[in-house]
């Protein structure tokens, strides 16, 4: 205690009188202070006090200051950052986008610390984006998956068990039910691309294929294009407008006016929806994304973040410390139970079994989850909205097949244009 | 960046240069002034402002051109050690085919923009003349009202008007009788979305035209009208012969101005369409935009940018020619 507390007071000190440089990582009297960035959402505040408090005392040697940073714009934030010569210690990084660092040589390669971490049993959703020329720079932290959202009023007034419903069949025929009058069966925005990517994956196709290193755009397959063709007829069992994404409206928004019976999401959404209308508390169901047939559930896009130290970090051993800690089974377990997101390892996902949105996630991501094309230039398809313009196009009655060679070219092109 | 932002500026070089205080005129005070402090003076108080010029705007030019001569991709962006591969990334961006539709898709955005602001801002500018003190007060105070309006704010008004499922547009011409428009996905049609984004622009660069011809309408003598009348001149005789020629001078400037302007229309794009669907908004400043930031070629983003300058630079030639001409005519 009393080393710590000089130790404290020299690093109080020396942070004082450097205080115009702004860097955190003073090392003074054996203190190493590490900036944490974590992503909004990702950890609640009670969680963030007590990780912090239980890490520092097991660790009196580290200083740990987690930043929560927001999503909009974390792209440009997380280069910059690389590019400097003062980065964070350790950053979260989505999985979709883990790709283009891991390539860019901005983060620390982690390989030999795989199997400390307990690697083996890692999701591949998480694992595989942050693998790059067979070299690992990041550790999966947690993950999320889209579910269905009900609402059990209206499931109730239509005479529907939503246990029942096991098959892409038996859930379009429960949506066409509930579609009548002012429900709307489902809302499904026309540009709701991770929903689209399940049902591309469960016909068998992709979004883009590797051949000979270059990316294919995959589109225009009839595997990918029978998924499609799924999205729209359930696309039609509601009012969803067919040029705008989840975002804009809000989807919980509408689900809050009452009207809705269904929408595709990731169980947290619920949150939203009983914080814009408390009067939906309780009233909110989850299942699985059903599949072609009773056995598998449907394929669903695991989203996630990974946990990731910047090369030029200082202080990297404080940083895997940090990761080693919070991507641990304790915490993960912890961060399942309190946040409801699938924990990194497919052996953890008892941890989640009370919570029946979590549940139903699992029971998705850990089955049947997929990832994107795990490649640098997947960013820029996303971003450039290739996929979000070819849905508006065939739900506007656009035709399939022309508007499906046109978004793989764009997509075979946006792809390739980064090597 | 913004369009409304970069405005106010100008004013000043619409002011007749003459009415300038200049630095350099002999008053009795300034002539008691020791001689060296009287000649750094004003060096030293234009210095702030030419400090900032060159490091907000000379230096990421110089860095932008230094860039677009390297292989600057998202690792040398990180790790340092870029490349000088000469012209390399001109040659790859001429050889794009898709470069050149947006050129050209720029150069047809500019043109639409600037024909119909400065036909609807000259119309306005002469309905004010004609009106009495309260009309006058109306129109020109709603006319700086929507110029005031943050370019963003007004993007995200015009993206919920035009929204397929909630927006007014549809709602009203649905009650209209006009059926096929019931949850019509403007932004889904690339000409809808270019029609719509050029309206937005229109929108907010007309208060600005409008105002500064209507000052140079006010500088068109009375006699002249009244005595062009007499000799039997009609409306469109009396605007082509006598009142076009006196405001000439800054209708060029105005014309020179929206030209810069609505080329580098980059923030109500990026926030309705950002480009698309597919490419029908994609303009230049959009273009380089998703070279470098989406697709992490900051090298081709910043080639990109140093054409836009480049064309840009050609416009400003005939503005600074304005410029000075109407300066001698004065």
């Amino acid at each position: 205690m009393r080393t710590r507390l000089i130790a404290g007071a020299s690093a109080l000190a020396l942070a004082a009188t450097l205080s115009a440089c702004s860097s955190g990582n003073a090392e003074a009297g054996g203190t190493t202070t590490i900036d944490v960035w974590l992503m909004r959402d990702s950890v609640s505040e009670e969680f963030q006090a007590e990780f912090e408090k239980s890490f520092e005392a097991e660790h009196p040697d580290i200083d740990a200051k987690i930043q929560i940073q927001e999503w909009d714009g974390i792209g440009e934030k997380v280069v910059a950052a690389l590019a400097s010569n003062d980065p964070p210690d350790v950053i979260e990084i989505g999985n979709s986008q883990m790709s283009q660092y891991a390539a860019s040589g901005g983060l620390l390669d982690v390989s030999d610390k795989v199997d400390d971490l307990g690697g083996e049993d890692w999701i591949a959703g998480l694992a595989d984006p942050a693998v790059w020329d067979g070299k690992t720079y990041g550790v999966p932290y947690y993950a999320a998956n889209r579910v269905v959202i009900y609402n059990t009023a209206l499931f109730d007034a239509a005479g529907i068990d939503a246990e029942s419903i096991d098959t892409r069949a038996k859930w379009i025929d429960a949506t066409s039910t509930l579609n009548s009058g002012d429900v709307q069966g489902i809302y499904l925005p026309g540009q709701s691309w991770h929903a689209l990517a399940g049902f591309i994956w469960d016909e068998g196709g992709a979004f883009a294929t590797q051949d000979d290193g270059s990316w294919m755009g995959a589109l225009d397959t009839p595997e990918a294009m029978a998924g499609m063709e799924f999205y729209s007829q359930l696309q039609a069992l509601g009012h969803g407008p067919k040029d705008s994404d989840v975002a804009s409206p809000p989807q919980t928004d509408i689900m809050a006016g009452g009207d809705v019976a269904q929408i595709i999401s990731s169980p947290g959404a619920a949150g939203s929806v009983v914080a814009a209308n408390p009067e939906l508390e309780g009233k909110l169901g989850f299942f699985p994304i059903p599949g072609k047939t009773a056995d598998k559930p449907g394929a669903v896009y695991v989203g996630g973040s990974e946990l990731a130290i910047p090369a030029a970090s200082d202080s990297s051993d404080a940083a895997y410390e940090f990761v080693k800690a919070l991507t641990g089974e304790k915490w993960q377990r912890e961060l399942a139970s309190t946040m409801g997101y699938v924990p990194n390892k497919a052996s953890l996902a008892d941890a989640v079994a009370d919570d029946p949105g979590a549940a139903a996630m699992t029971v998705g991501g850990t089955e049947n989850g997929h990832s994107t094309p795990i490649a640098p230039g997947w960013a820029a398809v996303e971003a450039q909205n290739i996929i979000h313009d070819y849905m508006t196009a065939v739900l506007t009655g656009g035709d399939l097949a022309g508007e499906a060679q046109k978004a793989s070219d764009e997509i075979t092109r946006a792809m390739n244009q980064s090597d | 960046m913004t369009i409304v932002q970069k405005r106010t500026p100008v004013r000043a070089a619409v002011k007749p240069p003459g009415s300038t205080p200049t630095m350099t005129g002999s008053s009795p005070r300034r002539a008691r002034l020791p001689r060296t402090r009287r000649n750094l003076w004003p060096y030293a108080l234009i210095a702030p402002a030419v400090v900032g010029t060159a490091f907000l705007l000379v230096y990421p030019l110089v860095r932008a051109f230094v860039i677009s001569l390297q292989d600057y991709k998202l690792a040398e962006l990180i790790n340092g050690n870029a490349e000088f591969v000469g012209l390399e990334n001109y040659r790859t961006l001429f050889s794009d085919g898709r470069f050149w539709e947006v050129v050209a898709r720029t150069f047809l955005f500019m043109a639409c923009n600037v024909v119909l602001i400065m036909i609807l801002s000259t119309l306005v500018a002469m309905m004010i003349t004609r009106l009495k003190k309260f009309g006058r007060t109306m129109v020109l105070s709603s006319l700086v009202l929507a110029w005031a309006m943050p370019v963003i704010a007004a993007a995200t008004v015009f993206q919920w008007m035009f929204n397929s499922e909630f927006g007014v547009v549809n709602w009203m011409l649905t009650s209209f009788g006009f059926e096929q428009f019931d949850r019509f996905p403007w932004f889904a049609h690339g000409a809808a979305a270019f029609v719509i984004l050029i309206l937005l622009v229109v929108w907010q660069s007309v208060p600005f035209a409008a105002i500064t011809l209507y000052s140079a309408l006010t500088t068109v003598p009375v006699e002249l009208h009244e005595s062009a009348r007499l000799d039997g001149a009609g409306a469109w005789r009396l605007f082509r012969s006598v009142t076009f020629p006196i405001i000439r001078p800054i209708f060029m400037l105005v014309v020179c101005l929206e030209v810069i302007w609505t080329f580098k229309a980059f923030v109500q794009i990026w926030v309705i369409t950002q480009g698309g669907p597919g490419d029908a908004t994609t303009l230049l400043p959009v273009y380089a935009v998703q070279r470098a930031l989406s697709s992490q070629q900051y090298d081709l983003g910043a080639a990109a940018s140093i054409v836009t300058v480049l064309i840009l630079s050609g416009v400003l030639v005939l503005y600074f020619r304005q410029m000075f001409r109407q300066e001698v005519q004065q």
